[in-house]
């Protein structure tokens, strides 16, 4: 297919890659171990708007859905790329991931699969003095926002590729060995694009 | 093709690609079989024509950024231009070519390189001066499909014919006129045959040409077409496209601009050739006429809005 493709000129819109989002937890835990970090329960999905009514009304479906949900502090951003950000706070890092690929399954379901660019979570910096007991994995449904850490560090996840890559000048790649165990870790870093003034806090 | 949006591929572009290329393929078995049956020393010909070629096939990026005055920039020097590459290839999951900018006001881009591991993509800073961010995008995710559908190799490969038939017609031409046709044989039977052979050749070989340039136009113009649709469908906005199509394309026609295109080393946005007064017929040339292209990405757009 790739000769005759390349022959005729066309390119088939590529489909997200969506099964390696749940690894998160898990590296969210190594994480709180070794470094002191964990998911700061702040995420955003990325997508490329395209013109149309039908997009729009999707977008708007896929909001009532979450809020039906029960996700709070859902909020819809655009950044100076004209890309749209569809932002999802939870403190529980199960539920942040749920909900986070529930846009992304809902917008690829709906055929909008090509317009999905990546996703990216929060990291933050614990406090020193450990009070992770409200943390990643024992979180009740009910966590407040309270809970929600301002990010210093992200993970992006790349659609296309079903792969994720630390976003952090300073600590790139200490933060990918620390989790290169638990996630599949883009391993072209030409593809590590940064993502600048990000709207995920 | 057939999207997850459910937009029909192009059938008729894709055809009419088809079946362009096929007559090339065709035209092309015809002269090697007519110039082996003349005799013609065609394994000279073919060398020196492939060489030159070769040689513009590989250093494609090198020629053309000489040829436009651009030069590679780094993230930090362009960071949004970087930016907004960045994120068209991680939505069309490619590799990033690198990116450069030509410091001139005529507003155009174009893409080059031999393969997309190789490939250029270029702006100039005439166009992102005139182009917003979204039409700055249309333009740049339209040089990534030439860069995707590998249009450097496609075409140049599918110019070799004409190259070929251009260089025997000189070649005869020359000798002919030096030695004058068949002259300097002393068997008056002998050299009328070679005379006539070597004319026959001549005539072939110009009509050969005429030929493969009309093909070879029209395959061009189908991959701009195909160019213009698959960037249209990366950013979703074929109506961004359109309006940079619209700008750059009156801004060029009020600048006078040399002809940069006289080889397929890179893929321009829009002809840098401008025509002024009578316009040349379609036939001759590398582009689409404007209407042409509007009206396709008038037609993307219906897809889009009904698509859902």
């Amino acid at each position: 297919m790739g000769l005759l493709n390349t022959l005729l000129g066309r390119t088939k819109p590529v489909q997200s890659n969506l099964d390696a989002l749940f690894a998160l937890p898990s590296a969210s835990i190594t994480l709180q171990s070794a470094a002191g970090m964990s998911c700061s329960g702040k995420a955003g999905v990325c997508f490329k708007p395209p013109s149309g009514q039908g997009f729009e009304e999707m977008q708007a479906e896929v909001v009532k859905l979450l809020s039906m949900d029960g996700a709070a502090g859902l909020r819809r951003a655009k950044d100076s790329y004209d890309y749209d950000w569809l932002l999802v706070e939870n403190a529980d890092i199960e539920e942040l991931v749920t909900q986070v690929h529930m846009v992304n399954s809902s917008l690829a379901d709906a055929g909008w699969g090509p317009q999905l660019l990546c996703s990216v979570f929060g990291l933050a910096q614990l406090p020193p003095v450990p009070d992770d007991s409200g943390g990643s994995a024992a979180g009740l449904p009910t966590a407040g926002p309270g809970a929600v850490l301002p990010s210093t560090a992200f993970l992006v996840y790349l659609f296309k590729r079903g792969t994720f890559y630390p976003f952090d000048i300073e600590q790139e790649l200490r933060l990918k060995s620390l989790v290169a165990d638990d996630l599949v870790i883009e391993s072209d870093l030409d593809r590590w694009f940064p993502l600048w003034d990000l709207p995920v806090g | 093709m057939s999207t997850a949006r459910n937009i029909p591929g192009d059938r008729g572009l894709t055809l009419r690609m088809f079946t362009t290329g096929l007559l090339l393929v065709i035209l092309y078995g015809a002269v090697v079989g007519l110039l082996i049956a003349f005799g013609v020393p065609l394994v000279a010909v073919l060398v020196f024509a492939g060489a030159i070629l070769f040689v513009q096939y590989w250093f494609s990026d090198k020629i053309a950024l000489f040829g436009m005055g651009g030069r590679l920039v780094t993230p930090e020097q362009a960071p949004q231009l970087h930016g907004a590459i960045d994120r068209l290839c991680a939505l069309a999951d490619m590799k990033k070519p690198r990116v450069a900018i030509a410091n001139t006001d005529v507003p155009n881009a174009f893409a080059t390189g031999r393969s997309p591991n190789n490939a250029v993509v270029c702006a100039t800073t005439g166009l992102m001066r005139r182009l917003d961010e979204p039409e700055l995008e249309a333009v740049l995710a339209h040089e990534l499909s030439h860069v995707a559908h590998r249009d450097v190799a496609v075409m140049t490969i599918a110019s070799f014919l004409g190259m070929v038939a251009g260089l025997i017609t000189r070649i005869m031409l020359w000798t002919g006129l030096l030695g004058g046709f068949g002259g300097g044989r002393n068997n008056s039977q002998g050299g009328q045959n070679v005379a006539l052979i070597e004319l026959g050749v001549l005539v072939v070989s110009v009509v050969v040409y005429a030929i493969s340039f009309l093909l070879t136009m029209a395959l061009s113009r189908y991959r701009e077409l195909a160019a213009d649709r698959s960037g249209a469908l990366l950013t979703g906005r074929p109506s961004a496209l359109a309006s940079a199509l619209v700008k750059v394309t009156g801004d060029l026609a009020r600048i006078p601009s040399r002809d940069l295109r006289s080889t397929f080393n890179a893929f321009y946005f829009t002809p840098a050739i401008v025509k002024n007064g009578v316009s040349l017929s379609n036939l001759f040339s590398t582009h689409p006429s404007l209407d042409k292209r509007l009206a396709q990405l008038a037609t993307i757009e219906a897809e889009l809005g009904r698509a859902a």
